[in-house]
């Protein structure tokens, strides 16, 4: 399992596309893959989950994978969420 | 006989129709709570999954539909609720809720999403309030599927009606189908309403923003719906009746009138050629570009992308719909102006006394390179279409080209670097509407390939009058001579410089001004796609020294008023019969 501490730099946040761009990616690995925002964990392959956590600009999470491909998953998934992907 | 009422709404789409009030109203779903027993939980579970399986089938469909009659971009919510639809935590907790409250699915079901919604509705932030409706949209769609109730759908409205809801869900509105629906009358939302949208890409006129519609209109009576006065008339008098058979009449008349106008060449009588193009703000009226015969679009408003999403859409949406409406319109130009945008748009607890006078538009766009060079890679990635061209909306003065330009080179710089492809000679031009840039024109005109007159920013500022303000309201006109007289002076200082001026402000589309800005030598008029049939009339009715002679004379009067008696003088003369022009 790999858990790191993400600030959100993605211009609009965690919204619509990025939130299902996420979701698209998260679903292609194996891991489980967990967000959690202000102690309220949700599923990362879940947009409903994700849009209700309301991650803005500038906002802290925590991103858990756990799985056979977890390195590569947290790799990927933390690039969306930094923005730089 | 029942006694007149006049409900008052927002006019988001044109034109008359008299109909029969169909009122469409979603029947509640009962959600019934009833315990399953357990050896057929597997059975209740799979017929969760099968409703669901339904659903995405229905909206797929939709989708599809969509995308082959108005475009793929108007079709996106789509791809957003099916994406709901396949959610794994919902579903898992669906699942997990079935299997150990041991109740049946749609409790379950409409409890979870319940849950949802109200966490969503909760927010701060108004695109993910939005997605409510989204969430009930497509739930109700799988309770329907799971309590075996068909869809009311607006698919059912008879021919000659006149649909009055409370709010249609955008999959539905998408299903209007316009020769049985006349108009749309509808309790909530505004023009940037997905109905509104959908109602003007058909051309259904519309009133939305009634309150309280749905207690006032009973289904099957007669009511008349004025879009363009934003008004529903129930149980209208034998005189609003006539009064409204004659409007429609004229206008259908009217219609036909110009139809023929829309294929013919935009040529004056002794053979200039003059480029009409259209004004459009929403991706789904190229449509109408094309019907009314454009040759181009002459201003792409970008405002509507990011108002819609309260945010900055990302180069990637941008990119998809300039792309696509570059492709669309192949091979005649496309002009993407840049946001136009107030500050105020952009961050809601910004406020200042002057708007007008005050961080807008390119001004904003120059503080925020990095926003605005979002949107400067998406228009210049779309240009590998080689017809997309580029303009900037109220430059002020020369260092504000400058400084657009940089930021411009910058990216193409970027996208060189990644081996993006992109039309290198794509013309940059600017819209000309602050007195400033008028005055200085023959400086600018080097720095650019095209001018825009914005005429109604331009009167504005020229008339130092506020058009909103009710109490100086009337002292705004674009005929005025002082107005007239900067028109002249861009033109003239474009043409010195080899480059084309265009005017896309109402001006252009006001029959009047036709002869006036030919004989000042305009190269192009943009305006609402409905517009250009009439303005084609005129024009080819037009020789160029006429033109030359009226332009002259009307520059020389003392006000807008001596203008306009001048012009409807002249204009009479040439379209007798036709009750004046106007």
């Amino acid at each position: 399992m790999i858990r790191e501490k993400i600030v959100i730099l993605n211009e609009n946040g965690l919204h619509a596309l990025p939130a299902s761009r996420f979701v698209k990616l998260a679903e292609k690995f194996k891991s489980d893959v967990k967000i959690m925002k202000d102690g309220v964990e949700v599923s990362g392959k879940s947009i409903m989950g994700i849009l209700t956590l309301a991650c803005e600009k500038g906002s802290k999470v925590t991103l858990t994978t756990k799985g056979q491909d977890e390195e590569q998953a947290m790799d990927a998934l933390r690039k969306i969420l930094e923005g730089q992907d | 006989m029942a006694k007149e009422r006049i409900l008052k709404g927002i006019a988001v789409s044109k034109g008359i129709s008299k109909g029969t009030a169909y009122v469409y109203e979603t029947k509640e779903i009962k959600i019934m709570q009833t315990p399953v027993p357990t050896i057929y939980l597997e059975e209740e579970i799979e017929r969760f999954l099968s409703a669901l399986e339904k659903t995405t089938k229905e909206l797929s469909n939709i989708k599809e539909r969509i995308n082959a009659e108005i475009g793929a971009n108007f079709a996106q919510f789509l791809d957003a609720q099916i994406m709901m639809l396949r959610d794994r935590e919902i579903i898992d907790t669906v699942k997990k809720g079935i299997e150990s409250e041991k109740k049946n699915a749609e409790y379950i079901y409409h409890r979870v999403l319940d849950k949802y919604a109200k966490k969503l509705g909760a927010s701060r932030d108004q695109y993910l309030k939005e997605r409510v409706a989204d969430i009930w949209d497509v739930g109700t769609r799988v309770l329907r599927n799971l309590v075996g109730l068909t869809h009311a759908s607006v698919v059912d409205v008879p021919q000659g009606s006149v649909l009055v809801a409370h709010d249609i869900s955008p999959s539905e509105a998408a299903l209007i189908n316009p020769e049985y629906v006349l108009g749309i009358a509808i309790e909530v939302g505004g023009r940037t309403s997905h109905t509104a949208i959908t109602a003007r890409a058909l051309e259904i006129p519309a009133v939305l923003g009634v309150e309280g519609l749905l207690g006032k209109i009973r289904n099957g009576e007669t009511v008349i719906l004025d879009g363009n006065r934003g008004i529903l008339i129930k149980s209208p008098t034998p005189g609003r009746i006539q009064f409204y058979k004659g409007e429609i009449r004229r206008e259908v008349e009217y219609q036909k009138m110009l139809s023929p106008f829309c294929e013919l060449p935009a040529k004056t009588r002794d053979g200039r050629q003059l480029d009409i193009s259209a004004n459009i703000e929403f991706f789904v009226e190229y449509t109408h570009a094309k019907k009314y015969g454009a040759m181009g679009i002459g201003l792409f408003r970008t405002e509507f992308l990011y108002l819609t999403r309260r945010g900055n859409p990302s180069e990637e949406e941008q990119f998809r719909v300039y792309d696509e409406l570059a492709k669309k319109m192949k091979p005649d130009p496309v002009i993407i102006r840049t946001y136009d945008l107030g500050g105020d748009k952009i961050f809601s607890d910004y406020h200042e006394a002057n708007p007008f006078l005050g961080w807008r538009a390119v001004r904003v766009s120059l503080d925020d390179v990095a926003f605005f060079k979002i949107q400067l890679r998406a228009i210049l990635r779309a240009s590998v279409n080689r017809n997309i061209r580029i303009m900037y909306p109220m430059i002020s003065t020369f260092e504000e080209i400058k400084k657009a330009n940089v930021v411009f080179n910058e990216v193409k710089k970027e996208l060189k670097k990644e081996k993006i492809d992109f039309d290198d000679h794509l013309q940059v031009g600017i819209m000309v509407e602050t007195p400033s840039a008028a005055i200085m024109s023959s400086q600018l005109a080097a720095q650019v390939d095209f001018f825009s007159i914005g005429s109604n920013d331009l009167t504005q500022y020229v008339l130092a009058v506020d058009r909103g303000n009710e109490r100086v309201s009337h002292l705004f006109d674009h005929f005025h001579p002082a107005v007239l007289r900067l028109i002249k002076q861009v033109i003239d200082s474009g043409h010195k410089s080899h480059i084309w001026v265009g005017i896309c402000g109402e001006l252009a589309a006001d029959p009047l001004a036709i002869p006036l800005l030919v004989g000042l030598g305009i190269d192009e008029l943009s305006m609402s796609p409905v517009a250009i049939p009439k303005a084609k009339m005129v024009l080819r009715a037009l020789t160029v020294p006429e033109c030359e002679n009226i332009a002259q004379k009307a520059l020389n009067f003392r006000g807008a008023n001596e203008v306009k008696k001048f012009l409807k003088r002249t204009l009479t003369k040439k379209f007798p019969g036709m009750g004046g022009i106007k």
